[in-house]
């Protein structure tokens, strides 16, 4: 599962970042506590978060995820849009809550799974 | 006509540093990308520093005419109005101009002063004003203390003169080091060596991880392992919000040497009272503020520890903090010799 796909699950939009990007989604950690983030030993996390501030897009850049999905189409500032064209993360916004977010993601690994 | 005397206002000096708590600062005013000297500079500064503290200022009740007379006799482009150091609002010039114009000089100022005022605060940074200056037209900003009260007023003359001063001091300092450098043999032996800085800055949470995201790049051109390059720049992000939200500034140092990478946090206050408490996860001192822009759970300096091979810190209350996160970047011979993690 890559951004593209990611897109089109959670019904968003391509905010900022390369949308064609080859990287594949490992995990996805959703939580608005970046210290919490921070934590995480997984590798190539799709962060799920509400916090939409330019500390979500370098949180993801620190621990190398794959992007960023804003839930509840929060507005974005331009800085943040700017921070995540420079540090290359691709940046998501949905209007899915993240509730529901999250189940269309597990829906969809679970599809990927069965193949 | 009643002849006024204009008011003069002395300034107090008041600790203002509760109102940076309630703004975030800019980091384009600060310069970006300028040296750690300036950024410093910008940041030490306080406007309580540089402002006029004797401000002329003129009753509600007084005449236009009478405004006029206080601007030309005092050469000044603008006046506040204010009573008992209370601002109401500002005469300039071109209000003068106006009031000629439409015959409005026996009007009391308040009907024609402007109302609607953009202030700054005295202990707000240099940087503020900086930022207020090339954000707004106006030649020269009111000063309010905690209390809302008129102090002082500050142009861009006073912010230039004492920034030149400044500058001029640090630059003899910096010619005097390099004079030093020059003679003196070059302290390190190891074949690999980096080292650079970044100043970091108290409430700027819009610049805050800019520093760590450099380091990110930096280790990942060095070629150092990525798992470690993680767990050092996880380190580094948590130590520099720290500096943001709990001091008064300071810098985040990195340095990489042939075996291991380290990475020192130092402020300049205000120091940590119970430092074993602080190292517990959960406990924090941050305010709603800070929380909801996702930090401030109190996981900085454990997250830090955590992911460090030798971690340390020293503090002095009222004085400074320093943490010293270490990475060994190759394999030791002997395990027990592997840090305190």
């Amino acid at each position: 599962m890559t951004i593209a796909d990611v897109v089109k699950i959670l019904d968003g939009k391509l905010m900022a970042g390369d949308g064609t990007s080859p990287r594949v989604v490992g995990a996805v950690v959703a939580n608005d506590l970046m210290s919490d983030v921070l934590l995480t030993d997984a590798d190539d996390v799709l962060l799920l978060t509400s916090l939409a501030s330019d500390q979500a897009i370098r949180t993801a850049h620190i621990v190398g995820a794959v992007g960023v999905v804003i839930h509840n189409a929060k507005p974005l500032s331009e800085t943040m849009i700017n921070v995540a064209n420079d540090l290359g993360i691709p940046l998501v916004s949905s209007p899915l809550s993240k509730y529901d977010a999250c189940v269309k993601m597990h829906d969809a690994f679970m599809a990927e799974e069965r193949g | 006509m009643s002849e006024y005397s204009p008011t003069i206002l002395q300034g107090q000096q008041t600790n203002d540093d509760e109102i940076l708590a309630k703004t975030p600062l800019d980091a384009k005013a600060l310069g970006g990308d300028s040296s750690v000297v300036i950024m410093e500079l910008l940041q030490r500064f306080k406007v309580r520093d540089v402002m006029k503290r004797q401000v002329i200022g003129i009753p509600r009740k007084a005449t236009m005419r009478e405004a006029q007379r206080i601007l030309r006799e005092n050469r000044i482009s603008g006046l506040p109005v204010s009573e008992d150091g209370r601002l109401y609002g500002i005469i300039s010039v071109n209000d003068i101009i106006n009031g000629l114009d439409r015959g409005w000089m026996e009007d009391t100022v308040d009907m024609h002063m402007a109302s609607n005022l953009v202030v700054l605060e005295a202990g707000m940074p240099i940087s503020f004003a900086l930022r207020y200056f090339n954000n707004y037209t106006y030649g020269r900003f009111p000063v309010l203390d905690s209390n809302r009260k008129l102090v002082g007023i500050i142009s861009q003359r006073d912010v230039m003169r004492a920034l030149l001063y400044e500058l001029s001091v640090e630059i003899r300092k910096l010619e005097r080091k390099t004079a030093d450098k020059v003679s003196a043999p070059p302290p390190q032996s190891e074949t690999r060596f980096f080292r650079r800085e970044w100043a970091v800055v108290h409430n700027d949470l819009t610049g805050a991880g800019r520093a760590a995201n450099e380091i990110k790049g930096i280790l990942r051109e060095k070629k150092v392992d990525r798992s470690i390059a993680r767990r050092i720049a996880v380190a580094a992000y948590e130590l520099e919000i720290n500096i943001c939200i709990h001091s008064h500034g300071g810098v985040l140092v990195l340095v990489i040497s042939d075996n291991a990478v380290t990475i020192t946090a130092k402020d300049r206050g205000p120091g940590i009272p119970d430092i074993e408490w602080a190292c517990r996860d959960g406990t924090s001192t941050a305010n709603d503020w800070i929380r909801s822009l996702g930090f401030g759970a109190g996981m900085g300096l454990s997250n830090s520890k955590r992911v460090s091979d030798f971690f340390e810190i020293e503090s002095e209350v009222g004085k400074f903090t320093k943490v010293t996160c270490a990475f060994n970047l190759k394999k030791l011979e002997d395990p027990a010799a592997g840090g305190a993690k």
